[in-house]
C-alpha cells in the first residue's frame, strides 16, 4: 500500500502516511494507535483507495498479537462511510470474516459484534449476495470456532432477509438454508458451539416472529434438544431462552413446552443451571401471570430457597420481595415467610446479606400487622447478624418499615436494637446509623421523647432509651473515627434544622462548649469548631449573638492551629448568617482580622479568605 | 524558585488535590510542576525534619489508593488532620502513580500540616523491580514521571523527629549513627546507597536479640533491644516510630515499648490479610493506635491476586 491519498492539506497527508506507516511497524503501542485511527486514514485515502488498498490490507495483516487483531475487529465497523455508502458496506466484511475464526475468543467475540453492525447495514439484495453467503460459510466451517462466531450472526442475516415481508422464491430459500443450518448448530458436536447455539436461540426466535409455525416447530424442537443437552454449560445458556421463548409463544404452548423446562431446571442436578433458575424465575413467573405460577413455578421457587448449595440460595433470597408481591399476601405468609425465617439464620453470610438488603421490601405487600408480627423478628435476627454487612443492608432499608409500621410500633420494637447499633464495632454501621436519625426524626417530630429531655422524665420505662440516643448524636462528636465526627457535625445541623434554635441551645449547644474546653483531642475540636458554622446557618441570630459566637471566640485561641482555622472557617459562615451591619457581624470580623496575623500560615490563609468575603 | 508557594498559586493546587481525591489523574505537566515545587520544598528540610506534636504517623502505603482514602476517613482529611508519612509510598499496590502524586501535593500545598520522608521504596533501583516504573509507563506512556518522581525522591528527608522526643525513620537505625546530629550531617541528596547509614535507616529492623545482627533483606542490619534503648538514652527520646514491615494488627510494640512498627497498608498485596494502622500523637505527645480494614472495592484488584515474595515484606 502506497502512502499519501486524496483529500486534506500536506500536513494531514504526511500525518497519515505516518499512520499508514505505524500500522506495519514492530512496535504494537504504534499499530495499536494507528489502528485506532483508521477511519483518520480511510478518510484520508478516499473510499475507492480505502476499498482497493487499505481493505486488502486488512485482510492480509495477520498480526500476531491478539490485542491488535481485537483492536481491528473493533475498529473495522467505523469504516462504514468511508468505504463509499451503503452499497460498498459489503466490503468490510471480508477482513472480519477471517477474525472472526481466530482461536482467541475476545478478538472473535469482537469481530462478530463488527459484523453484526456491518449486516445491519447492508441493503437486502447485498444481504442475499455477501452476509448470508458468509454466514453459510462459517456455520459449515471445519474448526469450531467459524462455528460459533457463526451463531451470532443468523439472527441478523434473518432479520434483514425477510424484512418487509413479501420476499421473492430465493429470500424463501435462503431463510430455509438458514434456519436448517442454525438447526445443525443446535446439534453440533462440539459444547462450544451448542453454547452459542443456545445463547443465541432466543434472537434467532425473536428475528422470526412473525412466522409462529417456525417458531412452535422447529424452534421449540431445538429448545427441547438443548434443554436436554448433556453439559450443564450448555443447558444453564438454555435457561434464559426460557424467558426469552416464553415472550414469543402462546399462553398454550408456554404451558406445555417451556414451564415444564423451568420445573425440570430447577431441580437439575447442576447447581449452576438451579442458580440460572433462580436468577430468570421471577421474570417467567411474571409473564406466565401469577394464576398459572401458583400451580408449579411458586413451589419450585419455594424449593430454590431451601436449596442446597449457598450460591443458589442467594440468587433466590434476592428475589424474595418480588415473589410476595407477586403471589399476595395469604401465599406469602404461608409458604415464603417460614422459609426467609430459615434463610435469615442461614449458615451463609453472604445469603444473609442478600435477604438483608430486600426483605424489608415486603412489608408493604404483607401489610402493617403481618409486618409486625412475622417481619420484625426476622429485622431483628438479621440487625444482630456478626456479619457487618448484613446488618448494613436492613439499616439501608429500615425507612421503608417505619411507612408500613408507623413510627410507634418501630420506636418500641427496633429502638433498642438501633441503640446498640449506634456503638457498633464497624464504623460504616454506625455511620449508616447516623444517616438514618434525620428520617427517624422527621417521622417522630421535636416532641418525640427519642430528642428531649423533658419528654423523657415523664415516662420512666423509656428514660434510659431516650437518653441514650440523645446523648448518642452527641457522642459521635467525639467518635476515633473522623468520617462519623464528621457525620454527627451534620446530622446535628440536621436536626437544628428540623427541631429549631431553641432545641439546639438547649440540648446541643452546652455541650459543644464543654467539648470545646475540655476534649483533649484536637481533632474533636476541629469537628465541634467546624459544627459551630454549621449550627450557625440554622439558629436564629440571637443565638449567634448570644452563645455561638462567645464559644467560637473563646476556641480562637486554641493551642492547635487545626482548630484555629476551622473557627475561622466557622466564623465566616456566621457572619454571613448575621445580619449586614449588625455589631455582632463587625465582631465576629475583629476576630477574624485578629486570626489574620496568626503565626501559622494556614490559619493566616483561612481567616483572610474568610474576611475577604466581607 | 520560591519553596513556598504563594497565595496566588493555592486554587492551583488545591484544584490539583480535589482531582488526586476522586482517583483522576493529573496532566504530566502538572505533575512535572508539582515534583519541581516539591523540589524546592523539602530540599531546604533537615535530614531529620522536625514535627509538631499532634500529629498522625503513617506507616507503607505501597501503592494502594483505595486503602489510603480509606485511612483518610478513618484519620481525617488534611488540613484538618497534621500527616507524617513514613515513606513506601510506591510499588506493590496498582495505584503508586496516584497514591505518591497525592501524597506529594497534600506536602506542597500544606507544608506545615503535613511532612514526608524516605522510605526504601523511593529509589530508582527498587521501583524498576516492584512496579512503579512499570505503572509509570503504563499511564503515561514513557518514563518523565518515574525520572522526575525518583529525582525528587533523591532530597526527601531521610527521618522525622516529633517534639524532639519520637525519632522517625522509615526502617530503623544504623551502627554508624549514635546521635540525631550525625543523622543530620549527611549529604542525602542521592540514591539509596547499598550501604552506609542512609541505607540503615530506611532498610534495618528491630530484633529480638540484642546486638547488631545480619539482615535477611540484604540491605541494613537487625538491631536489639539494648541498642534501641542506648539511643533513645543518647538522644533524650522516648520512643522510636518506624514502618517497612509488615505487621498483622497494623500495629506492633517492640523493645518493652521502646520501639513501634506501623503499617498502613490493609491487606497487603491484595492478599496478605492484614490489618491497617495509623498512630495519633496528641498534643501531649500521648499515642493512640486506629486500625482499618481494605476499602470495600469494587473487585478489580481482587481478581488480580499477585505473587508477593517473602522477602522484601
Amino acid at each position: 500500500m502506497n502512502s499519501g491519498g486524496g483529500g486534506g492539506g500536506p500536513d494531514d497527508v504526511v500525518a497519515v502516511a505516518a499512520l499508514i506507516d505505524e500500522l506495519k511497524s514492530e512496535d504494537v503501542r504504534l499499530r495499536l494507535n494507528s489502528i485506532s485511527r483508521l477511519s483518520t486514514i480511510a478518510a484520508a485515502l478516499g473510499p475507492e483507495r480505502t476499498r482497493n488498498e487499505l481493505v486488502p490490507f486488512l485482510v492480509d495483516m495477520n498480526d500476531d498479537d491478539d490485542e491488535c487483531l481485537m483492536a481491528v475487529a473493533e475498529h473495522i465497523p467505523s469504516l462504514v462511510t468511508s468505504v463509499g455508502g451503503d452499497e460498498f458496506v459489503h466490503a468490510l466484511l471480508l477482513p472480519l470474516e477471517s477474525l472472526s475464526t481466530v482461536e482467541e475468543t475476545v478478538v472473535r467475540q469482537k469481530a462478530v459484534e463488527g459484523l453484526v453492525k456491518v449486516g445491519e447495514r447492508c441493503d437486502r439484495a447485498s444481504a442475499m449476495e455477501h452476509f448470508c453467503p458468509l454466514v453459510k460459510r462459517l456455520a459449515t466451517g471445519e474448526w469450531f470456532t467459524a462455528r460459533v462466531s457463526a451463531c451470532g450472526l443468523f439472527a441478523c442475516a434473518l432479520e434483514k432477509v425477510s424484512s418487509n415481508g413479501n420476499g421473492g422464491e430465493e429470500e424463501k430459500k435462503m431463510i430455509a438454508q438458514l434456519r436448517s443450518l442454525f438447526g445443525q448448530l443446535c446439534d453440533d458436536e462440539t459444547p462450544m458451539v451448542r453454547r452459542a447455539a443456545a445463547t443465541n436461540l432466543g434472537k434467532v426466535a425473536e428475528a422470526s416472529v412473525e412466522d409462529k409455525q417456525f417458531i412452535n416447530d422447529e424452534v421449540l424442537n431445538w429448545f427441547g434438544k438443548l434443554t436436554a443437552d448433556e453439559q450443564d454449560s450448555v443447558r444453564l445458556l438454555a435457561v434464559d431462552d426460557c424467558v426469552s421463548l416464553s415472550k414469543l409463544v402462546s399462553e398454550e404452548e408456554r404451558l406445555k413446552s417451556i414451564v415444564p423446562v423451568a420445573l425440570k431446571f430447577s431441580s437439575d442436578t447442576s447447581w449452576r443451571v438451579r442458580y440460572a433458575v433462580a436468577q430468570q424465575i421471577y421474570e417467567l413467573c411474571e409473564i406466565i401471570g401469577a394464576d398459572f405460577a401458583r400451580e408449579d413455578l411458586f413451589p419450585a421457587y419455594e424449593n430454590l430457597l431451601e436449596d442446597a448449595e449457598a450460591e443458589v440460595r442467594i440468587a433466590a433470597a434476592a428475589k424474595v420481595s418480588k415473589f410476595c408481591a407477586l403471589a399476595g399476601p395469604e401465599r406469602s405468609r404461608e409458604n415464603i415467610i417460614p422459609r426467609v425465617r430459615e434463610l435469615a439464620k442461614d449458615a451463609s453470610q453472604h445469603v444473609r446479606a442478600a435477604l438483608a438488603s430486600v426483605v424489608m421490601e415486603s412489608a408493604p405487600t404483607l401489610g402493617k400487622e403481618e409486618t409486625v408480627n412475622q417481619l420484625l423478628p426476622i429485622f431483628l435476627v438479621l440487625l444482630k447478624d456478626e456479619f457487618p454487612d448484613v446488618r448494613l443492608n436492613v439499616i439501608g432499608k429500615l425507612d421503608q418499615v417505619n411507612e408500613v409500621i408507623g413510627v410507634d410500633t418501630l420506636s418500641k420494637e427496633l429502638l433498642p436494637a438501633i441503640k446498640d447499633l449506634a456503638e457498633d464495632r464497624h464504623w460504616r454501621v454506625r455511620l449508616a446509623i447516623i444517616e438514618y436519625i434525620p428520617i427517624l426524626a422527621t417521622q417522630t417530630g421535636e416532641s418525640s421523647f427519642l430528642f428531649s429531655k423533658e419528654a423523657s422524665t415523664s415516662d420512666s420505662e423509656n428514660n434510659s432509651a431516650e437518653d441514650v440516643l440523645n446523648s448518642l448524636c452527641l457522642r459521635w462528636l467525639a467518635d476515633p473515627v473522623s468520617s462519623i465526627r464528621q457525620a454527627a457535625g451534620q446530622n446535628l445541623q440536621n436536626l437544628t434544622a428540623l427541631f429549631g434554635s431553641a432545641w439546639a441551645k438547649e440540648h446541643v449547644i452546652p455541650k459543644l462548649e464543654s467539648l470545646l474546653q475540655t476534649e483533649k483531642n484536637y481533632l474533636v475540636r476541629v469537628t465541634v469548631a467546624s459544627t459551630l458554622g454549621m449550627l450557625a446557618e440554622k439558629v436564629d441570630e440571637g443565638d449567634i449573638t448570644g452563645t455561638l459566637f462567645p464559644i467560637a471566640k473563646a476556641a480562637a485561641a486554641d493551642s492547635v492551629a487545626n482548630v484555629r482555622f476551622n473557627i475561622a472557617k466557622s466564623l465566616e459562615k456566621m457572619a454571613k448568617s448575621v445580619s449586614a451591619g449588625s455589631a455582632i457581624r463587625t465582631e465576629i470580623l475583629e476576630v477574624l482580622d485578629g486570626l489574620k496575623a496568626d503565626a501559622d500560615v494556614d490559619v493566616q490563609f483561612y481567616a483572610s479568605e474568610a474576611r475577604n468575603a466581607f | 524558585m520560591n519553596a513556598r508557594l504563594g497565595l496566588e498559586e493555592y486554587p492551583t493546587y488545591d484544584s490539583m488535590i480535589e482531582t488526586l481525591l476522586k482517583h483522576q489523574f493529573l496532566p504530566e505537566a502538572d505533575v512535572l510542576r508539582l515534583c519541581d515545587r516539591a523540589r524546592a520544598l523539602i530540599s531546604e528540610e533537615s535530614n531529620v525534619t522536625n514535627v509538631r506534636s499532634p500529629v498522625t504517623v503513617v506507616g507503607d502505603i505501597h501503592g494502594q489508593f483505595h486503602d489510603m482514602m480509606e485511612m483518610f476517613k478513618m484519620g481525617g482529611y488534611a488540613p484538618d488532620t497534621n500527616y507524617l508519612f513514613l515513606g513506601d509510598y510506591v510499588d506493590r499496590g496498582y495505584y503508586s502513580v496516584e497514591t505518591v502524586t497525592l501524597v506529594v501535593a497534600l506536602k506542597v500545598r500544606f507544608p506545615d500540616r503535613v511532612t514526608i520522608i524516605r522510605g526504601n521504596h523511593e529509589s530508582r533501583q527498587i521501583t524498576q523491580v516492584y512496579g512503579f516504573y512499570d505503572e509509570c509507563m503504563r499511564k503515561y506512556g514513557h518514563a518523565g514521571i518515574w525520572k522526575a518522581f525518583t529525582d525528587l525522591f533523591d532530597f526527601m528527608p531521610l527521618s522525622a523527629c516529633i517534639e524532639n522526643q519520637i525519632f522517625c525513620p522509615h526502617g530503623g537505625l544504623s551502627p554508624s549513627i549514635d546521635t540525631l546530629d550525625q543523622v543530620r550531617k549527611i549529604d542525602r541528596f542521592a540514591e539509596v546507597p547499598h550501604e552506609g547509614p542512609v541505607c540503615d535507616l530506611v532498610w534495618s529492623d528491630p530484633d529480638d536479640r540484642t546486638g547488631w545482627g545480619m539482615s535477611p533483606r540484604g540491605a541494613g542490619y537487625t538491631f536489639g533491644q539494648d541498642i534501641t534503648e542506648q539511643f533513645n538514652h543518647n538522644n533524650g527520646l522516648t520512643l522510636i516510630a518506624r514502618a517497612h514491615q509488615l505487621v498483622m494488627e497494623g500495629f506492633l510494640w517492640h523493645h518493652d515499648k521502646a520501639l513501634v512498627t506501623i503499617f498502613s497498608a490493609p491487606n497487603y498485596c491484595y492478599r496478605c490479610g492484614n490489618q491497617a494502622a495509623i498512630m495519633e500523637v496528641s498534643e501531649t505527645m500521648e499515642t493512640n493506635f486506629l486500625q482499618f480494614d481494605p476499602a470495600p472495592r469494587r473487585g478489580e484488584e481482587q481478581q488480580a491476586q499477585k505473587r508477593c515474595p517473602d522477602y522484601f515484606l
